[in-house]
């Protein structure tokens, strides 16, 4: 670390001018998967981080995707709390829950579908020390404040250290979505409210006795859940959802929705965290549960089409900074992408270091190579939903679940009438509510892509 | 149709309460201001940096005028930067890893 290599004096004047390969601005997970990559290759990168340590700052939901972690590090080192056993989805009017829970036999046997709980204070040093045990050097409580540039190009950074300019060859943004030096660069620009999410979540403690987190979720051994939750019961009439992950022995409870909808609902993310807590159905699950952590972020779900330019003349884009997260009601994934973005991006720098070139065209690999990934075209196949769910709202987050939930109870009803009336009157229910055969067919064409 | 009247009582912790949940380490100056005083007093109706907030940072007295800003809660969300309509935050980090601090996040 560069503290102990450079005394305290680095400290009050970092003063590495050309000292490094590359400035990794941020030690998140694409931070540090740039950062690591590019170490393995022979560079010498420097990652600043404005934390105290490498995830000191960063709250996500719950569960890391490992696809491409897996192929970089040795996992079987690394904190992690649980692999998910199981996905359930619930939809919750202001007082039912119809759900349906998936467990793949196959989950429990490695790599666990890679899915996996974590903390990311523990994880994120973790794997920014992955990186500097392969030669980057990291530097903490050091905020990067603006990019320096010279002509068109990027040559470094500014810090809020005395004396905090830093120059070299190549500059990696992975500040995440509040990304402040990729706007004040004229990078991007902010993200409109429209395409941000909002979120508010807990860590929850079982202090009564041991043992409480396997029996109310029923796990054996390492497994755990993952939970999201929809509808009005979730957050109202909100678009988004609630969501409860298992970690070894705390659950992480929370709710993420529309920015522009908590601002217009005048109901604090707060207030609907604690909704979502007091659910019929949700709570139970909760019962005596000790809040240790709250924190709260936000999430850029703009998608493909708010992705800005991801390379420029000795600067390149990655993780959420770029936009880079899946949020879709069904998948929220952004720390596979952002390890994906990292990855490329820093192989991109190596092969254009071996070059000696340092302009936007020499780094194009990265964003053709990210074209062609997962990270792109999963974002490019949900492009659509969002606007079309935004039409069909009412339906979707209130109408629905409410038929969803009166057909089952019809449908199972116990009484003295025949099965066949009770089906009938249950389908009756889902139908008046999708507009008849007409409506239900409309709507299944309206989002077939989801299945195609 | 009401089907669980008795759900558990969830004990819900008051916003000081979380609020000890996490760290505030030497915040030095504020972070967080508005640009222009004016365009809070004589133009925002909404003041949707104050619902929006997780931690109650944001206050405004009577529903009019410039809100209070509590900075040393600030959780570093950067929600009311972007939900500003009048893009009326001026928002940057806190110096040298002042600011929150979160052990599992
Ligand atoms: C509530 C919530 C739930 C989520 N749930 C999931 C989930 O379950 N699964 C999933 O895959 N994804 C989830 N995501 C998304 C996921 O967390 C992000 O996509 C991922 O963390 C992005 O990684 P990143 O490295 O790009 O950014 P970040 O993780 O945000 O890292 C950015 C880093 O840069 C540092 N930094 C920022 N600015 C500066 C600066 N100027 N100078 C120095 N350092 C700086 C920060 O301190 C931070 O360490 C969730 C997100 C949220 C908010
Ligand atoms: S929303 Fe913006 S303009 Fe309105 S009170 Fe808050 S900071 Fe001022
Ligand atoms: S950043 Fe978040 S916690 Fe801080 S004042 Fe703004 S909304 Fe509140």
């Amino acid at each position: 670390m560069l503290d102990e290599r450079a005394g305290d004096a680095a400290l009050e004047a970092p003063n590495y001018d050309n000292e490094f390969d590359a400035i990794v601005v941020g030690a998140g997970l694409a931070g540090s998967a740039a950062a690591l990559t590019m170490a393995n290759r022979g560079l010498e990168p420097l990652l600043v981080e404005r934390g105290s340590y490498p995830g000191a700052k960063n709250v996500f939901g719950g569960v890391l995707y490992t696809p491409t972690i897996r192929e970089l590090v040795d996992l079987d080192a690394a904190p992690l709390e649980r692999y998910v056993a199981e996905k359930r989805f619930s939809m919750l009017s202001h007082d039912d829950e119809t759900a349906i829970s998936l467990k793949p036999g196959e989950w429990h046997r490695e790599p666990h579908n890679d899915s996996y709980t974590v903390y990311r204070g523990e994880f994120d040093e973790w794997f920014a020390d992955q990186a500097v045990e392969a030669g980057a050097t990291l530097v903490t409580e050091t905020t990067v404040t603006g990019v320096i540039r010279e002509g068109g190009d990027i040559v470094g950074v500014e810090t809020d250290r005395p004396d905090g300019a830093i120059r070299a060859p190549y500059v990696v943004l992975a500040e995440g979505g509040n990304s402040l030096v990729s706007e004040g660069a004229s990078l991007k620009s902010p993200e409109s409210r429209e395409n941000i999410a909002v979120a508010a979540k807990e860590v929850l403690e079982f202090p009564e006795r041991s043992g409480v987190i396997e029996d109310r979720f029923r796990l054996v051994g390492d497994a755990g859940v993952s939970y999201q939750y929809f509808g009005e019961g979730a957050v109202g009439e909100a678009y988004g959802g609630g969501f409860i992950y298992t970690n070894g022995d705390t659950v992480s409870v929370g709710v993420a929705y529309s920015l522009e909808d908590a601002a217009t609902k005048r109901q604090s993310p707060e207030e609907t965290l604690n909704l979502f807590k007091s659910h019929p159905a949700v709570a139970p699950l909760l019962r005596g549960a000790r809040t240790v952590e709250y924190g709260a972020k936000t999430i850029p779900e703009g998608g493909a089409e708010s992705m800005p330019s991801l390379v420029h003349n000795g600067a390149v884009i990655v993780g959420d900074a770029a936009g880079l997260v899946l949020n879709n009601g069904v998948h929220l994934e952004g720390t596979n992408m952002a390890v994906e973005s990292g990855y490329y991006a820093g192989t991109a720098i190596v092969e254009a270091a071996e070059r000696g070139r340092t302009e936007a065209s020499a780094l194009e690999s990265y964003s053709e190579r990210l074209e062609d990934s997962f990270v792109v075209q999963n974002l490019e196949r949900y492009a659509w939903l969002q606007d079309r769910v935004e039409e069909d709202r009412e339906l979707l987050f209130e109408q629905l679940p409410r038929a969803i939930a009166d057909a089952s109870s019809e449908y199972f009803t116990m009484d003295r009438r025949p099965k066949e009336m009770h089906a009938k009157a249950a389908k009756q229910r889902v139908f008046d509510t999708l507009g008849g055969w007409k409506g239900a067919t409309k709507l299944a064409l309206r989002y077939r892509k989801l299945v195609k | 149709m009401s089907v669980s009247p008795q759900a558990p009582e969830i004990e819900n912790d008051s916003m000081e309460d979380r609020l000890y949940t996490v760290k505030y380490e030497d915040p030095g100056d504020s972070h967080l201001d508005v640009k222009v005083a004016s365009i809070c007093a004589d133009s925002c109706e909404t003041a949707d940096c104050v619902s929006i907030c997780p931690a109650d940072v944001w206050r405004r007295e009577d529903g009019e005028g410039v809100p209070t800003i509590a900075y040393e809660n600030c959780l570093e969300c950067s929600s009311c930067r972007f939900a500003c309509p009048y893009d009326n935050v001026s928002w940057e980090y806190p110096k040298t890893g002042a600011g929150v601090t979160y052990k599992r996040g």
